[in-house]
């Protein structure tokens, strides 16, 4: 029997569209690639410094400032607000301990907002903004799947339940932030505030964190409550010993993703939590009540401040890039930390 | 059953015999007209011809040494307990084994009719066309019972809708289907019952007229009645096909196969007429299988 | 044991005692039932009861927050949202009473006259470059030959004079009674305020005094006669400069020529409808009920913070967000529903490990950063790129506009991509393998399985993906708010397929944009509201469409 090939043509037809399928999905990843790579090759010089500590930690650990760019003694000097008064300062001092000298106080030519020192508060405020709306995103998401997962029977109001998270995940982020206005910073009084964002991004998140713990729970294998219950243990014993324990790798792993990913959400901070500039730092504050009801900088709002807001020149590029550079490295440091997390559980929790 | 005792006797003497451990292979007696067995059986090589064959997935050895001759216009059953390589060695006959990856043969060969199937230009949808196969749970594609069983034939290149027409006639009658589906032939094949189901699914595969038809465990999903009407089937459809078969049923591979094979561990421990496997086996290890001692 | 510590009561009390039948909520599993025979009855026991109850009972109040969420999200949006259309009503009231739609009138002919006018500068422009490029005369022999053609410009743009001027005067009295009505209507606010307040002596002081639109209108309608020989006169006056049009000896001149005038007289010929309409024009006849509904949603204006008139009408943002999404998906179906299919059908498996988190990772992408690359790269890269001569042929290059509908486009489908790719993926993974080995085994190649069998049977997989890549598209806010251009205008469809590189503004970066900005309370405030109201129920409708698909085309599982 002759089991050759018959037409020849079906072979490279057959190439052909895989060929242009495999293109299609490489082109995705290159994109993604490039866009990254552009960020990181403009951002890194902001960033990053020849010399030693090799970090920008000006540019780290101080808020923003505006530019100042003038000339003096025939060279161009770029010096951010705070130096510039200073050196002001110290010309007029001159002027007047040497009343005869020629020197004279530059004025500045041309200023640019938020051009120099760095994004310290973006950053603290992005960090506490995340930090918050995880603990009440896990809080409630955890809770919610264990109900669903372990207590509740098949009925009318779990499917109830079902249907809103799974609308609830379709919504658009930017009604959210509507949402999170009308109710929390105008209905409750609460103003723009990190309440008000943790309470809008928590509950934006938590469909994804309901999904994920949900599927976590459901991974753990049946016997180990069979196993317990007829041990006499109760249900919530249980759960908190024979189910909870197993299902923590894949619940935070999942969730904490997730909530990397909304961190990054502008549109639900914009009119819930985010200043476009704040003096103090969160922790300047007088009591506790302060700390949650004020508003904060956040990096995001801030990427999208200084990318629209202001005029646009050569020198805004710096602090664009390096804005959005450090955001993308301190998304995937909190996505890198639930996998480290996990890992750390899988191993005490092996199954 | 009817034959004889002494059929039986000397039906064991053309047993292929192999020791669980051995891989020496018989090669399968020359012609000598054979009294035993149904029909008659003639000794001419095999239509299917599998020589030393070593498969594994992964590093894990699946097949071991199986040589094996398989005749044409024959029922053969497969044997054996759960794992132990029948459906893998089914599956490298029409090289569906090339799906998985990291699976293959790594020692061997398999011919059909005298054509080594992995050979370099061998290609396995050629193959495939000319080797039909039958899967444990039927099937059918989401489709209607027409389209299921033009697929095959369009994928053969038919395109004369009146040529399509009376292949699918056809085969639907061969499998028996015909007179329970003519009406309402365009509807969705998801809407028949599990063995008409497989019935179809066997219509599907004989459309394309292969030369030999796999069946992997055909009846296991099927009620006693379906089960029935399916090996009444393959009693008609081995007067044309070469016919395959993996069962778990003893009962079954007795009632519908002319050979019987019967594996242990990814080995062939015994091979020969079916009478001469069931009432008489020549391996210990057959012999309790066969009997229901284990398996 | 009466030492131990509250925490590790319940365990240890739980290891001891079974609850009594009955009250335990897990009582319909078999391990519960299992113990009701030894049937205990302290104390510990029932409190011990007491406490799984309440254990189940908090689980079960978290569970019910998703749904509180979605009420409560309804219930502010519509709180917040619902009075725009008492208040959009009243000003479309107020714009009648007060004579605006009077003027609104009267002004198209100025309008109408404006595009007129337009249109003949644009044909000087080309004149004078046809005569110095391919004439080449000097710029002043192409002026001198121009001047029989400016002449007749300009006395076709200074016949519209009379009508101008009468637009002018009415308008301001039009404002004038505006505005008065809305600060009495301020001071009634005001007053009370202060009465709710208890303050009722200082209430009194404010005096109020309603404006009489019936008697402040009369000016305006007494125009009714100027404006009807305004137009007239207009009308006779190009009539007689048309007759006197000059012509061009160029073919496509004209032409232009030509078309112009037909414009013009059709122009001419729809005058009389406007003065009919202005002689039927009442104050006094009442807004219908749904006017303020309808102007929202066929409104083809968003106009705000105006002195003449606010429109809220969503036509313009829904456009611009449906052909932002429609780009997007334009770009994302085939790659992201492409890319499935290989990773699915064809790659090895080592392969989809690559494939399979680099997509998680674009997924993971802040929609701002994507943004901030489009405004900073991606824009100039698509303009510098239209610009280039052999790219001439595509529709709508060179772009103009460095943010467009294309560039927001383009990094939509990017956001797109991931959650179809991702969804696809699944419903091509999940189809039976049966069905794959079935095809293969009667000869079919890996292509002829794919498109055959495979793909038409995720086909309900696949499109729920599409949909809810849609879904989240339409949704996303920082991109269309940072590279669509926000240019608030209906995009236009008759520049065909051109029409993708228009700056185009959006639902989602209406709200982002001008949120921030209003003032609370205020009807704008309101509008907004319901543009997210219709966000809200757009990704409503989206999702149900979803699952409904899903649901419904799913394979029975064989």
């Amino acid at each position: 029997m002759n089991f050759q090939t018959q037409r020849t043509g079906r072979h490279a037809r057959e190439s052909i569209v895989f060929a242009l399928l495999r293109a299609a999905t490489y082109a995705i990843l290159l994109c993604g690639t490039l866009i990254v790579g552009t960020i990181a090759f403009k951002g890194a010089p902001v960033l990053f410094k020849p010399s030693f500590p090799f970090i920008n930690t000006t540019f780290l650990t101080s808020a923003p400032e505006t530019l100042h760019v003038f000339e003096y003694d025939g060279r161009k000097m770029e010096l951010g607000d705070r130096e510039y008064r200073a050196f002001r300062g110290k010309l007029a001092a001159d002027a007047a301990a040497n009343p005869h000298s020629e020197i004279r106080i530059p004025h500045s030519e041309q200023s640019y907002v938020y051009s120099a020192g760095g994004i310290f508060p973006c950053i603290v405020g992005t960090l506490f903004l995340v930090t918050g709306s995880m603990v009440l995103a896990l809080f409630f998401g955890v809770s919610s799947a264990i109900y669903l997962n372990e207590y509740a029977r098949q009925n009318a109001v779990t499917r109830l339940i079902r249907l809103a998270i799974l609308n609830l995940a379709g919504v658009p982020s930017i009604v959210f932030g509507l949402f999170g206005f009308g109710l929390f910073v105008i209905f409750l009084g609460w103003n723009v505030s990190l309440m008000a964002g943790w309470f809008t991004l928590a509950f934006m998140v938590l469909p994804v964190v309901i999904t994920a713990s949900e599927e976590a729970l459901k991974a753990v294998p049946r016997g180990y409550r069979e196993a317990s219950l007829a041990l006499g243990a109760t249900r919530w014993q249980t759960i908190r010993k024979s189910v909870l324990p197993y299902a923590l790798p894949g619940i935070l792993t999942s969730s904490i993703l997730g909530i990397a990913r909304v961190a990054g959400e502008t549109a639900p901070i914009m009119f819930t939590a985010a200043y476009v500039v704040r003096d103090q730092l969160p922790w300047q504050v007088a009591k506790l009540g302060d700390f949650l009801f004020q508003g904060v900088m956040a990096l995001p709002y801030h990427i999208y401040v200084v990318s629209t807001k202001i005029p646009q020149n050569e020198y805004t590029e710096r602090v664009q890039y390096g804005s959005t550079l450090v955001f993308l490295i301190l998304v995937a440091l909190i996505a890198a930390a639930s996998i480290l997390l996990r890992n750390r559980l899988r191993k005490k929790h092996q199954w | 059953m009817v034959s004889a005792p002494a059929a039986i006797s000397s039906d064991s003497q053309t047993t292929t015999r192999m020791s669980a451990g051995n891989i020496t292979f018989f090669p399968p007696q020359p012609a000598s007209p054979a009294s035993d067995g149904p029909g008659s059986e003639s000794r001419a090589p095999g239509l299917i011809e599998i020589a030393g064959l070593d498969f594994y997935y992964g590093e894990k050895k699946a097949l071991d040494g199986i040589n094996l001759s398989i005749e044409a216009n024959r029922v053969t059953a497969f044997i054996g307990p759960s794992g132990c390589g029948k459906s893998t060695l089914l599956r490298c006959l029409n090289r569906m084994n090339d799906l998985i990856e990291d699976a293959g043969i790594r020692r061997g060969s398999i011919k059909i009719g005298g054509a080594d199937i992995n050979a370099r230009g061998v290609d396995p949808i050629e193959l495939r066309k000319r080797i039909g196969m039958v899967f444990q749970k039927s099937n059918p594609f989401p489709k209607s019972i027409y389209e299921n069983i033009a697929y095959g034939l369009r994928i053969q290149g038919f395109k004369n809708k009146a040529e399509i027409d009376s292949r699918v006639e056809a085969s639907l009658r061969n499998a028996a289907l015909w007179n329970e589906v003519n009406d309402r032939l365009h509807d969705n094949a998801l809407g028949l019952s599990g063995g008409q189901q497989q019935r179809l699914c066997i219509a599907r595969a004989l459309a394309v007229e292969p030369q030999v038809i796999l069946m992997d465990e055909p009846c296991s999903a099927l009620d006693p009645i379906a089960t029935a009407k399916i090996e009444e089937l393959i009693h008609e459809l081995k007067k044309r096909y070469t016919i395959i078969i993996v069962t778990h049923s003893m009962q079954q591979a007795a009632r519908v196969s002319d050979r019987t094979a019967f594996f242990y561990l990814g080995r062939l421990v015994e091979y020969g007429g079916t009478r001469a496997i069931f009432m008489n086996p020549s391996n210990p290890q057959t012999e309790a299988y066969v009997s229901g001692r284990f398996g | 044991m009466k030492t131990r510590s509250n925490e590790t009561a319940p365990e240890n009390e739980a290891a001891a005692t079974p609850p009594p039948d009955g009250t335990n909520p897990g009582a319909h599993s078999p391990f519960a039932g299992s113990r009701s025979p030894l049937a205990p009855d302290s104390a510990q026991a029932v409190r011990r009861s007491l406490a799984a109850r309440g254990i189940r009972a908090f689980f079960g109040s978290t569970a019910l927050v998703s749904l509180l969420i979605l009420t409560l999200i309804t219930i502010f949006l519509f709180r917040e949202g619902l009075p725009f259309f008492g208040a959009s009503q009243r000003e479309i009231a107020l714009y009648r009473q007060a004579g605006l739609e009077y003027i609104d009138i009267l002004r198209r002919a100025e309008t109408g006259h404006i595009g007129l006018v337009r249109q003949l500068s644009d044909i000087r422009l080309r004149a004078f470059q046809h005569f110095v490029e391919t004439g080449h005369l000097a710029v002043s022999d192409a002026n001198a030959r121009l001047a029989a053609f400016d002449n007749f410009a300009d006395r076709f743009s200074d016949a519209i004079g009379p009508v101008r001027g009468l637009v002018s005067d009415i308008g301001e009295a039009a404002t004038g009674i505006k505005t008065r009505a809305a600060v009495e209507n301020d001071k009634a606010i005001q007053r009370q305020q202060l009465l709710d307040a208890g303050k009722a002596s200082e209430a009194g002081q404010i005096k109020i005094e309603p404006v009489d639109f019936q008697k402040e209108i009369k000016p305006i309608l007494d125009t009714l006669p100027a404006c009807r020989d305004a137009l007239r006169s207009t009308a006779d006056e190009l009539r007689a400069i048309l007759a006197a049009a000059p012509s061009f000896d160029g073919r496509s001149l004209a032409a232009r020529m030509e078309t112009f005038q037909k414009r013009a007289r059709a122009y001419i010929a729809a005058l009389p409808g406007i003065e009919n309409e202005l002689s039927g024009w009442t104050p006094s006849e009442p807004v219908r009920w749904h006017a303020s509904i309808v102007s929202f949603l066929t409104g083809r204006e968003w106009i705000t913070a105006s002195f003449w008139q606010d429109w809220y009408g969503i036509l313009p943002l829904f456009t611009g967000s449906l052909l932002a999404s429609l780009i997007a998906l334009a770009i994302a179906v085939p790659f992201g529903v492409g890319a499935a299919i290989y990773t699915s059908q064809v790659a090895a498996r080592r392969e989809q490990s690559l494939i399979k988190p680099a997509i998680e990772f674009i997924s993971a992408l802040p929609s701002v950063v994507l943004g901030f690359f489009g405004i900073a790269v991606l824009g100039e890269l698509l303009r510098s790129l239209s610009q280039s001569p052999w790219l001439d042929w595509l529709p709508g290059f060179p772009i103009i506009e460095r943010l467009n509908a294309l560039t927001a486009g383009c990094l939509l489908a990017l956001i797109s991509m991931p959650t179809i790719f991702t969804l696809a993926e699944d419903a091509l993974t999940n189809v039976p393998r049966a069905l794959r080995e079935a095809s293969f085994a009667l000869g079919a190649s890996r292509l002829q399985t794919t498109l055959r069998i495979i793909t038409p049977a995720a086909l309900s997989g696949i499109i729920s993906a599409v949909l809810l890549g849609f879904g989240r598209v339409i949704g996303e806010t920082m991109v269309v708010l940072l590279c669509a251009g926000n240019r608030i205008a209906i995009p236009d469809f008759s520049a065909g397929p051109a029409v993708v590189t228009q700056p185009v503004h959006t639902m989602t970066g209406i709200i982002a944009q001008e949120m921030g900005e209003v003032v609370r309370g205020s009807t704008h405030y309101r509008a907004l509201f319901v543009v997210g109201m219709t966000l809200f129920i757009l990704s409503l409708a989206i999702n149900y469409a979803a699952q409904k698909i899903l649901r419904r085309y799913r394979l029975p599982s064989a």
